[in-house]
């Protein structure tokens, strides 16, 4: 059997796959228009990265390991990682939603731009890999908290995700102040 | 000789399934709305009949039968093609934007994949209609999988009496072009096997078309959806896209003044 019979097979079944995986239900059931808006209007976890900055910096704990409370130096730090942990989940989920936001854009627009679409598409990615990596590091890398080398890389780490997070946060501001307007838009157009 | 009994009874069967399949879509009024469609089965039946009757009179080996298999085959794939795209623009068609930018994503897609297909046979001109009716199945099977996809990234609803029909074109496909691949290797032995094989697959497909149009028929309408106006659009568009080229300058800063650091 020759390599383009095989590849050929080989992409057939890839298909099959690929449409196994399309079809099934999605696990994240998708918000409706006036689902986003309201969740766009409550209070935003990025507004807490100071806060989330400041518990992870190693002087903030250097006080209790210089006067022997090591077992209390662990706890407190796990403390703070799983709160680390919990923040970084609930930006991943307002990155979620900002994304739904665009789909629904993208649904009602009369044109959409491939390379628009591609270029979110490419951020998605890119952000669910930091997340994922930086969820990562934290579990990992936070274990060792003793080593102030590890932990001021994992500072840098953690700023540059944060920031990366935060200002992709910032775009729900536009969808959060067009969004009444289009919807405005379509009522009146409606009537 | 089994083989051959195999295939004809697979082949009679096949035919009234089809024949089904036609009763309820004209019962259930479906011309109407895909009428592509009950035109692909309306030519496979016909096909059906057209074959049978050259087999009997020339032979199966007859070039007669040859010129005339292959020739309604190639207007078969034709007709299948348009009742792909049919489900494809009732699916994507209500939202302009997106269908305007899959259509022409996924058309490009089919045609490369149609493309590499016929590249990668280049070698075998004495299996050109094979391997013309590999990359036409190939091609088609890559424009349903990318559609599913459009419709899964955007959340798009999509009928069940839609969504079978194409799961049942896609498996179809993808099991032309491994049924093809195989016969192309095997060629002397698989011979009776791999138009056996073909009818099976087919077979099974029409069991899930049957299926679908029995139980989703009835609930197979779409709700319109609004539209932004082409200037809304744009700006919110623009607007988002500028945040995230800067959010993507910040990304590229943070990490040179990393690097920098160590």
């Amino acid at each position: 059997m020759n390599l383009f019979l095989i590849l050929f097979i080989a992409l057939a079944v890839l298909l099959v796959l690929l449409l196994a995986w399309a079809v099934r239900p999605p696990k994240r059931t998708l918000v409706s228009q006036e689902d986003i808006i309201e969740a766009l209007c409550e209070k935003r976890h990025y507004a807490r990265l100071p806060q989330i900055l400041q518990c992870l910096r190693p002087e903030d704990t250097d006080f209790l390991h210089s006067r022997g409370y090591d077992n209390l130096v662990v706890r407190v730090r796990r403390e703070r990682k799983g709160i680390a942990l919990d923040y970084l989940r609930y930006l991943e989920q307002e990155y979620q939603l900002l994304l739904d936001a665009t789909r629904i854009l993208a649904k009602v627009a009369p044109e959409v731009s491939a390379l628009d679409e591609f270029q979110r598409f490419r951020l998605n990615l890119r952000f669910l890999l930091y997340c994922r990596y930086l969820r990562w590091r934290l579990r990992l890398g936070l274990s060792p908290w003793t080593i102030f080398g590890i932990l001021g890389d994992m500072e840098g780490d953690i700023t540059l995700r944060l920031e990366a997070a935060t200002t992709s946060i910032g775009e729900r501001a536009a969808i959060a102040s067009e969004f009444p307007l289009f919807l405005q838009n379509r009522r009146d157009g409606s009537q | 000789m089994a083989p051959l009994l195999l295939r004809n009874l697979s082949w009679a069967l096949t035919t009234l399934l089809e024949v089904v399949l036609l009763s309820y879509l004209v019962r259930k009024k479906l011309y109407r709305s895909h009428p592509a469609f009950l035109t692909y089965v309306l030519l496979a039946i016909t096909q059906s009949v057209i074959v049978a009757t050259t087999y009997q009179m020339e032979g199966a080996r007859s070039d007669a039968a040859y010129n005339i298999a292959w020739g309604t085959q190639a207007v078969l794939v034709c007709a299948r093609w348009l009742a792909v795209m049919e489900i494809a623009k009732k699916t994507l068609a209500t939202y302009s934007g997106i269908w305007a930018m899959a259509s022409r994503l996924l058309l490009g897609t089919g045609a490369c994949v149609f493309v590499y297909a016929i590249v990668a046979s280049r070698l075998h001109w004495n299996l050109a209609i094979l391997n013309a009716d590999r990359a036409v199945e190939f091609g088609t099977a890559g424009f349903i999988v990318g559609m599913f996809l459009f419709v899964r990234y955007y959340g798009i609803a999509m009928p069940p009496f839609d969504r079978m029909l194409a799961i049942g074109f896609c498996l179809y496909s993808c099991f032309v072009v491994i049924n093809d691949s195989i016969y192309e290797n095997w060629l002397r032995f698989a011979g009776p096997l791999w138009s056996y094989m073909d009818l099976v697959t087919y077979m099974a497909s029409l069991v899930l078309w049957i299926t679908a149009v029995r139980n989703y028929a009835e609930a197979n309408h779409r709700v319109a959806q609004p539209e932004l106006t082409p200037e809304r659009y744009a700006e919110l568009s623009q607007k988002l896209n500028s945040r995230l080229l800067l959010l993507n300058h910040r990304l590229d800063h943070l990490f040179r003044s990393e690097d920098s650091r160590s």
